[in-house]
């Protein structure tokens, strides 16, 4: 065989070696660790909660699918199905509040009503709550 | 004259106490469907739903965007070529209970139920039924149901290439916990 044929099929191979490889990473990619990620926006609970109540369409155009920090005191800590975490914080409105989902939680101890937490998530939009998922602990304190 | 009025509060009070509805912010819906190539799942921990014990109507809602992947690829997916949820972010079921009168809710226990309802997905209503299971506890209600969807009935278009990848239905399961909503 001549050596060019062989650089060429080498050339090739590292091509489709290199296609797999992407693909794979990219089938097997996780949701974003937000523990790490900047964040897009940095809001207390209770201007993100009444930013959706007075004017929902403009909240959702700018707040969703977004990684939102958000800073607030916990109102309620409910734990779900498969190991998941809802905590809903306090806001100006006594029926609507910022429910936050954590899929997985290593540390639960702090995370109780009355205390402060700062976390993040992705705002998945407004039902009677503002929803963040995905989300992560950044600070908690008494 | 008194007396009548003492009667009327008191049915008032009653009739209340029996019009009572439950409701939750923190129920979960999660899907699962599985295919030779992989297995698809997600999860949903942020269904908001009323259930009112007098009449048997089940209010259930979800936002789209709120189904949780293990793989981001897949949710990405599931948001952008399926389900379109930036022009449809919500999905919904009103139904009811059609064997009401087998539920004592004033006894604890577990009564099978079936619910009949509209189930509003992908701007597409279709009419469903669904068993499922209600135990009545002091201080809440816990409902858990599994049922089959068809996404092509939902008009949830799937490309050739890869409808083999993904499930012809999908189960769906439903887990409430309900807490009692204070009447006013």
């Amino acid at each position: 065989m001549k050596s060019y044929v062989k650089i060429a099929l080498f050339v090739v191979f590292l091509i489709a070696l290199g296609g797999i490889l992407a693909a794979l990473y990219l089938y097997n990619l996780k949701p974003e660790d937000l523990q790490k990620a900047k964040p897009h926006f940095t809001i207390t609970a209770a201007d993100f909660q009444k930013a959706f109540e007075d004017n929902e369409k403009t909240a959702s155009k700018k707040y969703i699918n977004k990684i939102i920090e958000i800073s607030g005191e916990i109102a309620s800590v409910k734990t779900g199905e498969k190991n998941s975490l809802n905590v809903s914080l306090k806001t100006g409105s006594e029926l609507s509040s910022v429910i936050c989902t954590f899929h997985s939680v290593s540390d639960t101890t702090n995370i109780k009503p009355g205390n402060q937490i700062i976390l993040r998530g992705v705002c998945s939009g407004f039902l009677m709550d503002v929803l963040l998922n995905n989300c992560a602990v950044i600070k908690i304190s008494k | 004259m008194k007396r009548i009025i003492l009667l009327l509060a008191v049915s008032c009070l009653l009739f209340t106490a029996n019009a009572q509805k439950y409701m939750t912010k923190n129920g979960f819906v999660g899907f699962f469907g599985h295919t030779p190539m992989e297995d698809i799942k997600a999860d949903n921990n942020q269904v908001a739903s009323v259930l009112d014990v007098s009449t048997g109507e089940m209010v259930f809602q979800v936002l789209i965007k709120s189904f949780h992947f293990d793989r981001a690829l897949m949710e990405e997916h599931f948001n952008e070529n399926y389900m379109e949820s930036d022009k449809i972010p919500k999905s919904t079921f009103k139904g009811k209970i059609t064997n009401l009168s087998s539920v004592d809710f004033k006894k604890n226990g577990t009564y099978e139920v079936i619910v009949e309802g509209d189930l509003t997905l992908h701007d597409v209503t279709n009419k469903i039924t669904a068993k499922g299971n209600l135990e009545v506890l002091s201080g809440g209600i816990n409902a858990n149901s599994k049922f089959n969807i068809v996404p092509e009935d939902y008009k949830i278009n799937i490309p050739g290439i890869v409808r083999e990848k993904i499930a012809k239905s999908l189960e769906v399961t439903v887990t409430m916990k309900y807490a009692p909503l204070p009447s006013k």
